[in-house]
């Protein structure tokens, strides 16, 4: 498998096909493998599952099973954004897939979600396979050139980069025959507003339906964290480029161009339509924060009165202090 | 180390519950028992308390796929159904998937149309090795709160007496994106005619005043079940790897400008509910000052629910 991709396209990955492919693989791992407490029962229960080596009874005795499904997405131009997936039905040793199915689940999703189309497929494992090359193929009736979106399901605590590649496949001659390989491509994840504050929210369980402070701490926790997140990318840089004064770190042209590049962007903002637009926008905000500031003073206030008034009334029944010292 | 004691104040005050490190056996509960989910559907505990289930699991797959959907409608309700099970008093949902129809408010049988759809989508799911069943349906109130309307309420009753167990959730993304924090609400209606025993305290949520009749009118009939969250144990170390790539959204996503007119047009009812409040304490009598006033005044401004009988 060649290194890097020459197609020239961008893709961006969306954080519910992630979501969705690892969903489809524990499902798949834990109909496989019950749990103990139902070990006794499990002769009925394994007819269940769709996967060919089943075995029940006992965890991580066998291989990971591996999954499979399609990809879809829309591409515009040169980027291709995948926002959805859904399973497939496969057999890897009769290397046949179930046609109609797919057919049926496209028309479904297209009902649904009329913009997207069938991008490629997606499995589940450590590296692309030779054996891939066929669901590859398969595909390729459908979208003359599928991506191929590989999840390694392994859970190395170690790990920083998402292990998530993105296959292209390219015809290149080797020993004189051409041949489809694979070949990888660098992604970005992108995201819509509504999907980060579900990720946001799922991925550290923050405490649901508090009150207005338990929100704010939230939402001020993740600003947060995100600040942290680039003052330690800062921090690296600058180690990386006093490594490189000093000549510890050999110079690396190609790097130092884009560092620069990113510094001479900084002060971008200085227009005087900016400031207006700014000012305007910052003259809202406090606006709005000061009649919101207003309404609880004047409720407060009202409380105050009525507690006043409860205590110190003259008429009332229930008496209480006739005057106020 | 200092951050890690503020961190532990910030979350005892808070109370946080600790998440423990998910090992792979809590990946159970993705794990389809269909002789015990058979068994339960048999035994139907739940037709005889009409406050059986008290709360709902759902799953990380299904709240991403339906605060997507809800956002991707706009300021139109979309709606869709949920797969999953039951687990004792909770209904746990695993998955959602969106159905093809759109404004419930206004189309009584939508129901109708979207059944062909399930069927068809429920049988490939089942050929794709998900073999839970369907126990509920979700719908977005875009802007205005997470509670039943008339018409979502005669829907659950429906479907809890022929389709049980059944749950109703309700997701505002609009909310969702401009408070940064997932709107979403729980519901189990009460069968015609019960009353609950103790009338538990709903937390209190701006209403816009065109829907606020709508709401009271039925506010009692429904109770709300509480949420908790799941995820399995390689969503966990996906979602965190995840975080790596795009703490840059966060930061570069602004609320103020993606809400705009959401907040004005919150302001421009506070407005008219004020006006409101105003005209109905110069209609009625003058009572003695102070006191009587005030509270009626504060009673339309912050508690505008009038509930009937």
């Amino acid at each position: 498998m060649a290194s890097s991709s020459s197609s020239g396209l961008t893709f961006k990955l969306h954080p519910l096909v992630i979501v969705n492919i690892s969903d489809h693989y524990t499902r798949v791992k834990s109909q496989l493998s019950l749990p103990p407490s139902l070990t006794s029962t499990s002769s009925a229960a394994t007819s269940n599952n769709n996967n060919n080596n089943s075995n029940g009874g006992e965890n991580n005795q066998n291989p990971p099973p591996r999954v499979y499904g399609c990809v879809i997405g829309v591409q515009r131009g040169r980027t291709v954004e995948i926002f959805n997936s859904f399973e497939l039905i496969y057999d890897p040793s009769t290397r046949s897939l179930d046609r109609s199915f797919l057919e049926k689940k496209q028309e479904l999703y297209k009902k649904v979600f009329p913009h997207f189309y069938v991008l490629g497929w997606y499995s589940t494992g450590s590296d692309a396979q030779e054996s891939d090359m066929h669901f590859h193929k398969a595909l390729m009736d459908i979208n003359e050139s599928p991506l191929y979106v590989l999840l390694n399901p392994a859970i190395n605590p170690a790990q920083k980069d998402l292990p998530v590649t993105i296959y292209e496949s390219e015809l290149h001659v080797i020993d004189g025959v051409p041949q489809l390989i694979f070949v990888r491509s660098s992604y970005t994840i992108e995201t819509v507003e509504a999907e980060r504050i579900s990720v946001d929210h799922v991925a550290h369980l923050k405490p649901s339906g508090g009150s207005a402070a338990t929100q704010l701490a939230a939402q001020l926790t993740g600003i947060h964290s995100a600040i942290k997140m680039l003052n330690s990318r800062i921090r690296v840089l600058h180690q990386y480029l006093v490594g490189m004064q000093k000549g510890d770190i050999p110079c690396e042209s190609s790097l130092l161009r884009q560092v620069s590049s990113l510094l001479r962007r900084l002060p971008a903002i200085e227009s005087e339509k900016f400031q207006d637009d700014f000012l305007m926008e910052y003259n809202d905000t406090l606006l709005i924060t000061y009649l919101a500031m207003f309404t609880n003073c004047s409720s407060t206030m009202n409380e105050l009165v009525d507690k006043f008034n409860t205590t110190y009334d003259r008429h009332s029944r229930r008496g209480g202090r006739t005057a106020f010292i | 180390m200092d951050s890690t004691i503020a961190q532990k104040t910030w979350e005892l005050e808070n109370n946080i519950l600790a998440v423990e490190a998910p090992d792979p056996s809590s990946d159970f509960i993705f794990y389809y028992d269909e002789v015990a989910q058979a068994m339960s559907l048999k035994a139907k505990p739940w037709a005889n308390d009409p406050h059986f289930f008290k709360r709902v699991k759902i799953s990380a797959l299904a709240l991403l796929k339906m605060v997507i959907h809800a956002r991707s409608g706009g300021t139109i309700e979309v709606m869709g159904l949920m797969i999953g099970k039951t687990d004792g008093d909770a209904i746990i949902v695993m998955d959602a998937f969106a159905l093809p129809v759109e404004g419930t408010e206004t189309r009584v049988n939508a129901q109708a149309d979207a059944y062909e759809y399930m069927v068809d989508y429920s049988q490939t799911n089942k050929q794709a090795g998900r073999l839970e069943n369907v126990v509920g349906w979700y719908h977005s109130h875009p802007g205005y709160g997470c509670w039943l309307s008339g018409i979502d309420v005669s829907t659950q009753m429906l479907n809890q007496q022929f389709q049980e167990p059944f749950l109703a959730v309700v997701i505002d993304p609009t909310r969702t994106v401009s408070s940064g924090k997932v709107d979403i609400g729980a519901f189990r209606t009460y069968p015609e005619g019960y009353k609950p025993t103790d009338d538990p305290i709903s937390e209190y949520q701006t209403i816009p005043l065109n829907k606020i009749e709508d709401f009271g009118v039925h506010c009692k009939q429904y109770y709300a079940l509480n949420i908790s969250y799941f995820k399995s144990s390689l969503d966990c170390h996906l979602l965190d790897l995840l975080w790596n790539k795009y703490w840059v959204n966060t930061l570069s996503s602004s609320p103020l400008l993606g809400n705009g007119d959401y907040v004005a047009g919150q302001l421009s009812d506070l407005a008219e509910k004020l006006e409101q409040a105003e005209n109905h304490l110069t209609h009625s009598r003058i009572g003695p000052l102070g006191t009587s006033r005030k509270k009626v005044i504060k009673d339309i401004l912050f508690n505008s629910v009038r509930q009937s009988k």
